[in-house]
């Protein structure tokens, strides 16, 4: 028998059983990092963004606040509202919280005057020590059947603003030299959980799992992902419905990365979250453009386009999702991967 | 030019030249992504000396060998 499928609306994301979904989710985490891993809890980096802290949020009613430490790992380029909302986000909860500046291990790996010597060679005018920079993807690739190029945009001190398209040695020199920065939490946060024999649950979401906007062995690094599988709506409706505080579900979620501001849609999604969850859903369970059209008022041409980013990005970041291979062997001999 | 051009895009995804056609959309069949496109506008213009403007990158200048066979030689016509 065929089951009917619910037509395709604007809030066909709403969790309707959102304490079900809660309990489910903690039950398998329990399960996951207590009898399978045989960990006492565990560690969250916490960045006072959505995802964080509903990670956190949920993790405490899976544990227990007892079982649990909040990590804050700020750096140079940190925004101080960052740590004080994810302070508050420990209190509200009562989890025990520490802060790991992570700036000294960045500055011996040579990650800001790595990142800025790529953007000084696109834009020479750049001064770190007063100008600010941030990559960003303009707009209009988002109704181009293209994968989109980025440019490097310095803020000078004077607020004027200058953008260069950046060439691939660039592009690449700038995203591996950040990438430390994900890659360094990620050390200190497998510090503190051995330390404590607790696992690290990992705050991705599910776009960022799918789409690849994660840094491997960075903020992909972790034992479970508990909201990996949920929307970004419903990470706020689940955040919402724990008491995580409303200055945290207010934020413009911020990839928090460069010097200058800059916001996840600007710089990976291209569109507001709302608006990519629903188009998600509807590209992941074939939704014909048609009908999601309509109800996203766009026309079809334009869902179609967006299904085939999708559809590239998936494919395109397979990569990223796939861990080490070690199916090589000798012919006839078992293997496991 | 086409087969140079085909030649470069098999080279950098390692997959078998003979099936990229002319008319194969690399972008829509997932072959390049991203880092594709910009080690082709690299290769445009140290291969033939055309620069891609801003404006110039989009799907009917890029979109597969004949596109970007085309969009080189009015570039290098004009």
């Amino acid at each position: 028998m065929k089951l009917e499928r619910k037509p395709f609306s604007k809030d066909i994301l709403h969790l309707d059983n959102v304490d079900e979904v809660i309990d489910e989710i903690c039950q398998q985490l329990r399960e996951d990092v207590y009898k399978k891993f045989r960990r006492y809890g565990g560690v969250i980096g916490i960045s006072g963004g959505i995802d964080s802290s509903a990670t956190l949020a949920i993790a405490v009613k899976a544990f227990g606040a007892d079982k649990l430490l909040g990590i804050m790992l700020p750096e140079t380029d940190s925004s101080p509202d960052s740590e004080e909302l994810a302070r508050e986000l420990a209190n509200k909860f009562g989890v025990n919280s520490i802060v790991e500046n992570i700036s000294g291990a960045l500055n011996g790996f040579g990650c800001y005057v790595r990142r800025d010597d790529a953007v000084k060679s696109v834009i020479p005018e750049f001064n770190p020590e007063v100008d600010k920079m941030k990559v960003i993807i303009p707009q209009e690739f988002v109704n181009k059947n293209m994968p989109p190029v980025h440019y490097a945009a310095v803020i000078f001190e004077d607020g004027s603003e200058k953008q260069a398209r950046l060439p691939m040695k660039e592009y690449l020199q700038i995203v591996a030299a950040s990438n430390f920065k994900q890659r360094c939490r990620a050390n200190m946060l497998y510090f503190h959980a051995e330390a404590l024999n607790y696992a690290v649950l990992g705050t991705p979401n599910k776009h960022e799992v799918q789409q690849g906007f994660f840094v491997k062995y960075g903020d992909g690094a972790a034992d479970v992902m508990p909201i990996g599988n949920l929307y970004k709506t419903q990470v706020y409706q689940i955040a919402r419905h724990l008491g995580v505080p409303e200055g945290i579900l207010q934020r413009t979620p911020t990839t928090d990365t460069y010097t200058a501001e800059q916001t996840q849609e600007e710089f990976f999604y291209q569109m507001p979250f709302e608006k990519m969850d629903l188009l998600w859903y509807g590209w992941e369970n074939d939704y014909s453009a048609e009908e999601v059209a309509k109800v996203m008022e766009m026309t079809p041409e334009q869902v179609e386009k967006i299904y085939k980013n999708f559809a590239r990005k998936k494919k395109t970041t397979e990569y990223l999702r796939t861990p080490p291979l070690h199916h090589y062997c000798l012919k006839g001999e078992k293997t496991e991967q | 030019m086409k087969e140079q051009i085909k030649n470069f895009i098999a080279e950098t995804t390692f997959i078998d030249a003979s099936t990229i056609n002319d008319d194969t959309l690399i972008f829509d069949e997932g072959i390049f992504d991203s880092m594709g496109l910009l080690s082709l506008i690299s290769f445009i213009e140290e291969e033939y000396g055309v620069v891609a403007e801003d404006t110039e990158l989009q799907e009917d200048n890029f979109g597969s060998v004949e596109r970007i066979a085309a969009f080189v030689e009015k570039k290098k016509a004009a």
